[in-house]
C-alpha cells in the first residue's frame, strides 16, 4: 500500500527525484565499473605470451614466504610477490627432460634489450632456443648464429621497420650492441618486444651464470606436471622452483602483473566505495530536500491517519523504487564503463594489456544491490526526523523551521573538527610516505565528518559572511540573503555531499601527485651532481664517463624494490665511492661512507636503527643480510633503503642504471657527450642534463645522446 | 444521544519555565453526538489547541479527553493514529490534500492507510454529495479552493468517523464558496447525523452550527445555542475580540 503511494508520488514529483536518481545511477555505474576492475584484479589472469605454447613452465619461486605468528601457538604462511624474476639452475632442465612423462624441454633466459626508438620497457632479449615456448616459427630469414645476429618477433619488426638484412642497435646491460637482423618470426606479441640472440650469446648477455629464467616443459603424458612437481619436491635444498600450468603461466612471465592486480583491487575498492558513500550523502540530501518541501503533506498524512512507520515506509518505498530503477540501469551501464576504465588504465600503463577485463555478472548484481540499499538507507535517515515530528507542529501556519541541530551532533562535529586539525598538524611534520598516507586519508575523512555534522551551522555562517555584500543591494539582495539564511539547512544538504565528493577526489588524485612533487623536490635538493645521465644506462657508459678528464665521481643509481619480511621497500642501489660528492641524502645518523655490499642506509621513520641487521629478499628472491650504517631524512625522494649498487644490480630484471650522477671540475658538456657517443654503451633515449648546483633547479637543457 | 467528546479539566501548556504559555486552562466540555458545534474566540484564545486536544492530534498537559468513549490519555502514538483513523475526520484551513493523488485517491486515503477497501457504492454517493462526480480523476492542483475543501470534507467523511474536526475550513475561501462548504457540512449533520466540531473566526460560519462555544484566554467564556450571525458577532464584541 505505501509502495503504491510512493509510486504515485514519484510519478507526480519526478523533478524532485532526478537528483537522487542521477546520483544513484552514477553510483551504480561506478560501483559496477570498479567492481569489474576489482574482479579483474582478484580473479583475472595474465595471458601468457612467450610461454603460451609450453603447457608447463618451471621458474624460480616468484614469492617471498614468511611464517606469521597468529597467536595461541598458531602460525600461518603468508606469501607476497617479489619485484622481479627468480631464476633456476640450468641443469634442472636436463633432469626434467629425463622424466619419462616429459617429451622435451626448452629453456629461456631474459634480459632487457632496448631498440632505438622503441619502448623503454617491455623489450626483452632471449636465446633462440626459447622460441618453442611461444611456438615461434620463422616467417623470413634464418636462426641467429653469429654473436651479432638476431631474430625479432613480427610485431617488433613491424614497429621498428626491421627485416632480414637490416642493421640496428640493441641496448643490453653489457652495452649498446650493433646487430644484424637475420630473421623475423611469423608471430608477434601484444605487450612486449622480443629480440632473440643465439643461445650462447644470449646466456652471456643475460648474466646469471648457470641459471635460466624459465624451463618450458612439453609433456608426453598427462602426469608430467605431477612428475615435475615430485622431482622438484625431491630436489635437495637449492633455489626453490615452482611449476605453473594454464593461466598461472602468465603470472611468472609478467612478475609485475601481481602488482597491477593489487593496484586494481585497491583502486576498484577505493573508487567504488567512495562513489557509494558520496551517492549515499547526495541521496540523503536530495531526499531531505524533497521531504522538507513535502513536510506539510506529510503532516496531513500523519494527521489523517498514517502512523510514523507508514510515513517512513512510504519514503523508504520511494527510495527503493528510485534505487531499483537507477541501480538496475546504472549496473548495466557499469559493465561497459568497467571495460572503458580498464582500457584507460591499460593506456596509462597502470596495468598490462594482456590482463583482460573479467566481465562477470557479480559486480552488476552487487552494484544494483548496493545502490538499492544505499538509497533506501539514505531515505530512512532523512525520513527519520520528519516522521517523528508531531502532526500539529507541522500543521502550524507559521513557516516551517528546520529543527535545531542537536547538541550531541554539534559536540561530535566539534570533536571531529578538532581531531582533523590535530591530524593535519601532524601531517605537516610527518615526512615519511608510509606513515603519512593513512593519516592523510583519516584526516580527510575526519574533515568531511566534521563538515557533514556541522554543515548547517557552517552554511549559516557562510551565508552571513557572503550576505554582507549582498545586503548592499537593498531589495533583491536582502530577500536573497534572508531566503538563503532560512534555507541554511537546505544549503547544507547539498553542500555536505559535495564537500565529501571533492575532498575524496582531491585526496585520491592529489595525494599521489603531491607525494611525487615532494619526492622530486627532495631529489633535486639532495642532488649535488654537475651532470645527470639517464635513464637506462649500461655499465660501459658509466666507465666511459668516468674516463673523461676532470670527472671525479660517477655515481650509478639503480632503483628496485626488496622485501623486508613481507614489507615492500623501495631501494636505490648506488655505487658507494665518494657518494657524498653527488648525493646528499640528509644523513641524520651514522656514516654513509661505510656503505658497502654488506651494509645499508635507511630512511628515517621506518623503524630501522643503526647497527641493526636486516634480512632482505632481493627482487629475484635472493636473500641478503645487511647492517644499517646510516639513517637519512630524504627517504621520500631517494627510497626507503640505500644499498650498494653491486649488491642489487645482479638481482634485478633490468640491470641498467636509472641515472649516472657526474661530478668533477671544469666539466664540459661536449666532452661528456663525446664520451657517451664514443662509447657503444650509451644511446637510445638516454640524455645528458646539466645541473647548476646551488643556484636553483636543473637547467632544462637536455641533449639526446643518440638516436 | 451520548456524548461524542468529553474534555475533563483539560489544560495545555506550551513550553517550560518563564516562557511557558497556557493555551488551555482546565477546560471541561461535553459535546453531544450528532451535533454541529462551532468554537469561536479571539486569536490566540486556544481554539486550535482545543481542537487538537479533542481530536487526539496533541496531548493535553493535564486532564482527560474521551473520544467516542475512549480515554486518549493512555494511548501510544501509533494507537492514537489508529484511533484517529477510525473515529475522526479532519478538514484544515488549507494544504489538506496530497498533491500527487487524484481526488478519488485523496478521498479514500484514510481507508487505504487503514488497509481497508472503499465500498464502491458508498464512495460514489459520498462524491456525489460533495458534488465532485465529474472530477474524480483530477489532481488537487486542477481544482479551485472550494472544490479542494469539498474533497477534504469527503475525505473526512469517508471512514464514517464519530466526529469531524474542522479548523477554519472556510478561512481561505471567499464568501460564496465558504457558504457552499458550510452548507455541505450542515447537510452532513442533518442528513447523516454526523457530529462536527468546527473552529472559526467568522460569525456567519458559526451561525451554521447548533451550538457555539466561546473561548477566551484558554477558558470557555460562554456558550450559545441556536446562533445567528448577529448574535455571535455581538457576543464576540463583548468578549473583546474585535475592539482592540
Ligand atoms: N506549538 C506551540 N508552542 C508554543 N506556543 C503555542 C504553540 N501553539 C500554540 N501556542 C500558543 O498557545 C496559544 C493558543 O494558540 P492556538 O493556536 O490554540 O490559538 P487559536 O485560538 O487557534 O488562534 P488563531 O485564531 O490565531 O488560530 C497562543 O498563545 C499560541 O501562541
Ligand atoms: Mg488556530
Amino acid at each position: 500500500m505505501m509502495l503504491g503511494l510512493a509510486l504515485t508520488t514519484l510519478r507526480h514529483r519526478r523533478a524532485g527525484f532526478v537528483g537522487a536518481f542521477v546520483a544513484l545511477f552514477c553510483a551504480a555505474a561506478l560501483v559496477c565499473g570498479c567492481g569489474t576492475l576489482l574482479v579483474t584484479g582478484l580473479t583475472g589472469a595474465v595471458r601468457p605470451e612467450r610461454y603460451a605454447a609450453a603447457p608447463i613452465v618451471v621458474t624460480g619461486d616468484p614469492e617471498v614466504h614468511v611464517l606469521v605468528d597468529k597467536g595461541k601457538g598458531k602460525t600461518k604462511e603468508k606469501a607476497k610477490p617479489n619485484a622481479g624474476r627468480a631464476w633456476v639452475p640450468a641443469d634442472l632442465a636436463e633432469r626434467i627432460a629425463a622424466l619419462p612423462s616429459v617429451e622435451r624441454v626448452a629453456t629461456e633466459v631474459t634480459f632487457p634489450a632496448l631498440l632505438p626508438g622503441g619502448a623503454d620497457s617491455g623489450s626483452w632479449g632471449h636465446g633462440w632456443e626459447s622460441a618453442p615456448l611461444a611456438g615461434l616459427t620463422l616467417a623470413a630469414g634464418r636462426a641467429p648464429a653469429a654473436p651479432d645476429e638476431v631474430v625479432v618477433d613480427a610485431g617488433t619488426a613491424a614497429r621498428a621497420h626491421l627485416s632480414p638484412g637490416s642493421g640496428t642497435a640493441v641496448r643490453t646491460p653489457s652495452g649498446t650492441l650493433p646487430v644484424r637482423v637475420v630473421g623475423v618470426t611469423a608471430q608477434g606479441f601484444d605487450s612486449q618486444s622480443a629480440v632473440f640472440f643465439g643461445t650462447d650469446r644470449a646466456r652471456q648477455l643475460a648474466g646469471h651464470q648457470g641459471l635460466v629464467s624459465a624451463v618450458g616443459v612439453f609433456p608426453a603424458a598427462p602426469s608430467a606436471a605431477a612428475d615435475v612437481r615430485a622431482l622438484l619436491a625431491g630436489a635437495s635444498a637449492g633455489p626453490a622452483a615452482v611449476v605453473r600450468t594454464g593461466e598461472d603461466r602468465g603470472r611468472v612471465e609478467f612478475p609485475d602483473a601481481a602488482n597491477a592486480q593489487v593496484r586494481l583491487v585497491s583502486m576498484g575498492a577505493v573508487l567504488g566505495g567512495t562513489a557509494l558513500l558520496v551517492a549515499l550523502l547526495i541521496v540523503v540530501g536530495t531526499f531531505g530536500l524533497s521531504i522538507q518541501q513535502r513536510q506539510r503533506e506529510i503532516a496531513v498524512l500523519r494527521a489523517v491517519a498514517a502512523t510514523g512507520r507508514q510515513v517512513r515506509k512510504m519514503i523508504g518505498g520511494e527510495a527503493l523504487l528510485v534505487g531499483l530503477a537507477a541501480g538496475a540501469l546504472g549496473a548495466v551501464a557499469g559493465l561497459p564503463l568497467g571495460g572503458w576504465l580498464h582500457g584507460r588504465f591499460v593506456a596509462l600503463g597502470v596495468i598490462p594489456a594482456n590482463l583482460p577485463a573479467v566481465l562477470s555478472p557479480f559486480p552488476a548484481l552487487v552494484a544494483a544491490a548496493a545502490t538499492l540499499l544505499a538509497g533506501w538507507a539514505a531515505a530512512r535517515i532523512s525520513a527519520r526526523r520528519t516522521a517523528a515530528v508531531k502532526p500539529v507542529e507541522a500543521l502550524g501556519e507559521a513557516e516551517l523551521k528546520p529543527p535545531q541541530l542537536g547538541a550531541a551532533r554539534i559536540a561530535f562535529g566539534v570533536l571531529a573538527a578538532a581531531g582533523a586539525v590535530v591530524l593535519t598538524a601532524l601531517l605537516t611534520v610527518l615526512h615519511a610516505d608510509q606513515s603519512s598516507t593513512p593519516v592523510c586519508f583519516l584526516a580527510v575523512l575526519l574533515w568531511c565528518t566534521a563538515f557533514a555534522l556541522l554543515g548547517p551551522v557552517l552554511a549559516r555562517v557562510g551565508t552571513a559572511v557572503l550576505g554582507l555584500p549582498m545586503r548592499a543591494s537593498r531589495v533583491g539582495g536582502h530577500l536573497a540573503f534572508h531566503n538563503l539564511r532560512a534555507g541554511a539547512h537546505r544549503l547544507a544538504s547539498v553542500v555536505t555531499p559535495l564537500t565529501l565528493l571533492i575532498a575524496m577526489a582531491c585526496a585520491i588524485l592529489f595525494s599521489q601527485t603531491t607525494t611525487d612533487r615532494a619526492a622530486a623536490a627532495q631529489r633535486e635538493r639532495g642532488n649535488a651532481a654537475d651532470f645527470v645521465v639517464g635513464p637506462r644506462v649500461p655499465a660501459s657508459a658509466a666507465e666511459a664517463v668516468a674516463a673523461v678528464p676532470g670527472v671525479r665521481t660517477v655515481t650509478r643509481v639503480l632503483h628496485t624494490q626488496v622485501r623486508d619480511g613481507l614489507t615492500r621497500r623501495s631501494v636505490q642501489g648506488v655505487s658507494p665511492e665518494r657518494l657524498t660528492d653527488t648525493l646528499d641524502l640528509g644523513v641524520t645518523a651514522g656514516d654513509l661512507g661505510r656503505l658497502a655490499e654488506g651494509t645499508a642506509a635507511a630512511a628515517d621513520g621506518l623503524g630501522y636503527r643503526l647497527g641493526q641487521h636486516v634480512r632482505l629478499t632481493l627482487a629475484d628472491g635472493t636473500a641478503a643480510e645487511v647492517t644499517v650504517v646510516a639513517l637519512y631524512s630524504r627517504g621520500l625522494g631517494f627510497g626507503d633503503l640505500t644499498l650498494a649498487h653491486g649488491l642489487v644490480a645482479a638481482h634485478v630484471d633490468v640491470p641498467l642504471d636509472d641515472e649516472l650522477l657526474v661530478r668533477g671540475v671544469d666539466l664540459s658538456r661536449p666532452a661528456l657527450a663525446a664520451a657517451l657517443h664514443g662509447s657503444p654503451g650509451s644511446g637510445c633515449s638516454t640524455t645528458l642534463r646539466r645541473r647548476l648546483r646551488r643556484t636553483g633547479p636543473a637547467r632544462r637543457s637536455a641533449t639526446s645522446c643518440w638516436g | 444521544m451520548s456524548d461524542a467528546i468529553t474534555l475533563d479539566a483539560v489544560s495545555k501548556v506550551y513550553g517550560k519555565g518563564r516562557g511557558a504559555v497556557a493555551a488551555l486552562r482546565e477546560v471541561t466540555v461535553r459535546l453531544p453526538g450528532g451535533g454541529f458545534t462551532a468554537v469561536m474566540g479571539p486569536s490566540g484564545s486556544g481554539k486550535s489547541t482545543f481542537l487538537h486536544c479533542a481530536a487526539g492530534l496533541d496531548r493535553p498537559t493535564a486532564g482527560t479527553v474521551r473520544l467516542g468513549g475512549t480515554d486518549l490519555s493512555g494511548l501510544s502514538e501509533t494507537k492514537l493514529t489508529e484511533l484517529r483513523r477510525e473515529r475522526a475526520g479532519f478538514v484544515f484551513q488549507s494544504f489538506n490534500l496530497i498533491s500527487s493523488l487524484t481526488v478519488e485517491q485523496n478521498v479514500t486515503l484514510p481507508l487505504r492507510l487503514a488497509g481497508r477497501r472503499a465500498d464502491a457504492g458508498k464512495l460514489a454517493a459520498l462524491i456525489r454529495r460533495v458534488g465532485l462526480q465529474e472530477r474524480t480523476g483530477h489532481r488537487p492542483g486542477q481544482l479551485s479552493g472550494g472544490q479542494q475543501q469539498r474533497v477534504a470534507v469527503a475525505r473526512a467523511l469517508v471512514s464514517e468517523p464519530d466526529v469531524v474536526f474542522a479548523d477554519e475550513p472556510t478561512g481561505a475561501l471567499d464568501t460564496m464558496t465558504a457558504r457552499e462548504v458550510l452548507t455541505l457540512l450542515r447537510q452532513t449533520v442533518d442528513e447523516l447525523g454526523q457530529t462536527i466540531v468546527m473552529v472559526t473566526h467568522d460569525p456567519v460560519a458559526a451561525s451554521y452550527a447548533d451550538e457555539v462555544l466561546f473561548l477566551a484566554d484558554g477558558r470557555v467564556a460562554d456558550t450559545m445555542s441556536g446562533p445567528t450571525a448577529a448574535k455571535v458577532a455581538d457576543r464576540m464584541i463583548r468578549l473583546g475580540a474585535w475592539n482592540r
